[in-house]
């Protein structure tokens, strides 16, 4: 029902917006067609939406574009970002599951396909068709171009199931050029509906796809530093993700369970302009240094805790309120892990300043709580993931002493909810054996559902407190 | 068909009620007992006003709040609740003949949340009436009760009900407004005598006229489910904090679990030990080497013993009573083999500091003591804990924010409550403009620039 009025609006808006530009635009629709008809595939997934021990399954459907010849294809993966590493460590997450994945092209042919991934940043998600060595015919997105405002594009979007032919084109124009906090060329004419459907110019090449511009300062960022996501609350900004952003993640997807992103380790804080006042520092903005994690990337390279790091890359950084925190972080994981960055920091000391530049190998940002593997016991009914380097720091535990597997679901009425484990229980030992990794867990529980024990003590760390949990069982 | 078995159930309860109300009547004797029990005790019911301060929203704010009393010595001690009389400043009492005298706070215990307070009796001209403590332990689950109070301020109101059960546990991670833990060493008694906001303080007594336990909580969005202190654990509170003004206790840090399901996992007999479930970091009990898993079997020779929950607040109060710097001997089972350890207890101490308004800065702090280190987290007790920042005060457009610990200010290292103070007044004195918070917020440090010129107030002296 809330799809139909969704579409409905989605129509007014596009037969508005067509109505008002019609005129300007000179499009070989006929030739785009054909060209769109090739790469497009309707996406059919079953989501399961899952928080806490609540579920729900749902058909979704979606237009995809073929990007690479081995048949991986990008869609709208905004639904699916709900999986949020940040609130998972609290328990807040909607956790989203997908399967049944088929692609059907427009001429009918059809596919199984799995699951890839969604970008964080822009909502980008990504599957894969599996079709062994069949060679797909695939988009190319043209680079370099330059855009000015006036420039025309058009997109083709998916219409609800009911309607025949699927597609329905559109056009928009480029209202702004946005420098900060990225740059986003800006597009007029166009609606949520339509996110990730690829974007021609009137020469009818690639451009891009078209994506939404998100508030720096409703990012998701944890204590370690590391970024997530930029907020989309407010009025959307629509408008073109180019090229070059895309053409790194067709290189390398964002995968479920790969964190691909580069990390350097810090806890950090804005160098506000009241700041740089106050201690008498020739800069206007700039990073300072509160925490650095153990053998992170910082710590190799020498950074110290006080640091104020203002030009990354000879590049001044521009932070001088908190708010813009984020865009730094956003910086350093999208240089990608294993990038060489030069830091040019300031070091206080008590009489005086100095600066220094500092070499630092960026790496993989470290698992996060969605992407961590799992483990489901179906007997029991519970679900555990494996403790990431955020859960220590969220918890303030040891790293070197403290280990264990995070309960990540359980089944609502399931034997384990009933028993007495909780959601976010972190499991030590389960009947007398150390568990480290979901791998473990697994091991010892097969073990006991084998010998078919009566009870099953696990020994869970719960508020800052350990606890023992006597599930009965009734294999 | 779906909706008849709700509507049975509605019909089934108002024909019990009826027949309920019917058979409760009081007879001719009870209802003597109860007219007699009500002259012994009501005479001694005091309605409290005490102002207490709130520095939660990171000012200090004055807050009139309403609870009962009741006498219990000729001296003019009245007992009440904590979380009525706690730190108070200024407390008004109104005695049975409606006559109005000041009071004085002596001291309190919030892990019992009992407290007692002292009437100026000066400018009295009555003689004042004392009601005497029962028994609890005595008690029967469907003895006649009443509970004494003001019920939503309304003075000298008496409820009537039954004992529903004397042995209801809470867990100790229920906190008071204030903030403190609370009800670790106790059980309670719980009554269907109303018991409503304004009883807090107030006496449950039987139909002899004596007091068998002090009302202090209820439970919400219920029909009379209320709970009091048993007052045989009021009367050794109320004793120490006379002669002390607090109760002291030893405290080596463990927490312990029931062990009823848990027996033949550890291989234990029935009613034999008590398990440590948790030990926190840093207490006598982890310096003695004592581990999660450990089953006490013996504390200084005597036989020891939790297999229910209701068991464990007994076993916590053993170990309480211990002088601080006592030490206690443990058998202990460990892995089908028994060892002997002993544990050097120490004063478990204050549970939450002194409260402290920086009013200029826009925040209000406390100071941390080792059990608020242990429930924060914290390394130490060195700074203090912010506990409330004013909207868009200095502090809050500087960015500080609730439960940061202030480690600095400017280049001055804030070791404790006393050098914050100090360094406060000493900045405010000198009209500083600028101030530079050090602070530690979920253990990474922060800075926090507080800028004086910008509050408002201040910029109409410029």
């Amino acid at each position: 029902m809330n799809k139909k009025i969704l579409f409905l609006i989605a129509f007014l808006t596009i037969s508005f917006g067509s109505f008002q530009i019609s005129s300007a635009q000179s499009f070989d629709f006929e030739k785009l067609e054909k060209i769109v008809s090739e790469v497009s595939v309707i996406i059919n997934m079953k989501v399961e939406y899952s928080f806490g021990a609540h579920t729900n399954e749902q058909e979704e459907r979606y237009l995809g574009s073929v990007v690479s010849e081995d048949g991986l294809v990008l869609y709208n993966g905004f639904t699916l970002s709900g999986d949020n590493p940040i609130s998972a460590l609290t328990g807040m997450n909607v956790k989203t599951t997908t399967s049944e994945i088929t692609v059907t092209f427009l001429d009918g042919t059809e596919y199984p396909a799995e699951f890839v991934g969604v970008d964080r940043f822009s909502k980008i998600g990504f599957i894969k068709i599996k079709a062994d060595d069949h060679k797909f015919k695939a988009l190319k997105f043209i680079s370099e171009k330059k855009y000015k405002v006036g420039d025309w594009v058009a997109l083709y979007m998916l219409l609800p199931e009911y309607v025949q032919p699927p597609l329905s084109a559109d056009v928009g124009m480029i209202s702004t050029l946005i420098e900060t906090p990225e740059e986003f060329p800006l597009i007029v004419g166009f609606n949520t509906l339509q996110m990730t459907s690829v974007l021609f110019d009137e020469n009818l090449n690639a451009l891009g796809v078209l994506g939404q511009l998100s508030d720096p300062s409703q990012s998701n960022t944890d204590q370690a530093g590391m970024i997530e996501s930029f907020g989309s609350f407010g009025m959307p900004l629509l408008g073109l993700i180019t090229e070059n952003r895309i053409a790194k993640m067709i290189a390398n997807p964002p995968e479920k369970g790969k964190t691909d992103r580069g990390w350097l380790g810090i806890t950090l804080q804005a160098l506000t302009t009241e700041m740089a006042e106050f201690w008498n520092l020739d800069i206007t903005g700039g990073i300072i240094i509160n925490d650095i994690a153990s053998n992170s990337p910082a710590a190799k390279a020498g950074l110290d805790v006080g640091d104020i790091i203002f030009e990354v890359n000879g590049q001044t950084v521009e932070v001088n309120k908190e708010e813009k925190v984020p865009i730094f972080q956003r910086k350093i994981a999208e240089m990608g892990p294993s990038a060489a960055v030069e830091f040019t920091i300031l070091k206080r000391t008590d009489d005086k300043v100095d600066t220094t530049k500092v070499l630092a190998t960026l790496e993989k940002t470290p698992m996060t709580a969605t992407d961590s593997p799992e483990y489901e016991n179906e007997e029991l009914e519970f679900t555990v993931r494996d403790l990431v380097f955020s859960d220590y720091l969220y918890h303030n535990l040891d790293a070197e002493s403290f280990a264990g597997v995070v309960v990540s679901e359980l089944k609502s009425g399931g034997v384990a909810e009933i028993e007495g484990l909780r959601y976010g229980d972190i499991i030590q030992r389960i009947s007398d054996q150390e568990v480290t990794s979901v791998g473990e867990v697994e091991v010892v529980m097969d073990e006991l559902v084998e010998q078919k024990v009566a009870e099953i003590i696990f020994f869970v760390w719960r508020n800052q407190k350990t606890l023992f949990v006597n599930v009965k069982t009734d294999f | 068909m779906k909706f008849l078995f709700p509507i049975l159930l509605i019909f089934t309860m108002t024909t019990a009620n009826a027949v309920a109300t019917a058979n409760a009547a009081p007879d001719n004797s009870t209802q003597k007992k109860i007219f007699s029990s009500r002259d012994k005790v009501m005479p001694a019911l005091v309605h409290i006003q005490p102002v207490i301060k709130n520095y939660a929203t990171g000012e200090m704010e004055k807050q009139a709040v309403v609870g009962s009393g009741v006498i219990i010595h000729a001296d003019g001690y009245v007992v009440t609740n904590y979380h009525v009389a706690g730190k108070a400043e200024r407390i008004i009492c109104t005695l049975a003949d409606k006559e109005i005298v000041q009071a004085t706070y002596i001291g309190g215990d919030p892990m019992t949340d009992i407290s007692v307070i002292k009437l100026d009796l000066s400018n009295y001209k009555n003689k004042i009436n004392i009601a005497e403590f029962g028994d609890s332990d005595s008690v029967q689950v469907g003895q006649y009760v009443m509970a004494l109070g003001s019920p939503l301020s309304l003075s000298r109101s008496i409820s009537f009900g039954v004992i529903s059960t004397k042995d209801r546990y809470f867990s100790s991670n229920v906190r008071l407004p204030s903030g403190e833990r609370t009800g670790r060493y106790n059980l309670w008694l719980q009554t269907d005598a109303a018991i409503n906001p304004g009883n807090s303080g107030g006496p449950l007594v039987n139909l002899d006229g004596k007091i068998i336990g002090i009302n202090s909580r209820a439970q919400t969005f219920a029909n009379n489910i209320g709970f009091a202190i048993p007052i045989n654990v009021v009367k050794a509170v109320v004793a120490e904090i006379i002669d002390h003004k607090k109760v002291i206790r030893s405290w080596i840090g463990l927490h312990c679990q029931p062990l009823q399901e848990l027996e033949e996992y550890f291989g234990t007999n029935v009613n034999s030990g008590v398990l440590i479930s948790s030990i926190d970091p840093g207490s006598p009990a982890e310096k003695s080497f004592l581990k999660a898993g450990d089953i006490i079997l013996e504390l200084d020779g005597q036989s020891v013993s939790a297999r229910f929950v209701e068991e464990v607040p007994f076993f916590y109060n053993i170990i309480a009573q211990y002088k601080p710097g006592s030490e206690i001997s443990l058998k202990v089972l460990r892995n089908d083999e028994t060892f002997n350890f002993e544990v050097l207890t120490k004063q478990l101490g204050d549970l939450q500091g002194e409260d402290f308004e920086s009013k200029e800065w826009g925040f209000t702090v406390k100071e941390i003591t080792r059990q608020m280190q242990v429930d924060h987290q914290l390394d130490d007790t060195h700074g203090v804990l912010v506990i409330g920042v004013k909207n868009v005060g200095v502090a809050d457009k500087g960015g500080l924010r609730r439960q940061d610990v202030i480690s600095k200010v400017n280049d001055t290292e804030v070791l404790n409550f006393e050098e914050f103070i100090a360094t406060y007044n000493a900045l405010t004195i000198e009209k500083v403009e600028k101030i530079m918070l050090t602070i530690n917020r979920s253990g990474a440090i922060r800075h926090v620039l507080l800028d004086i010129t910008k509050e408002e107030g201040n910029d109409k002296d410029e």
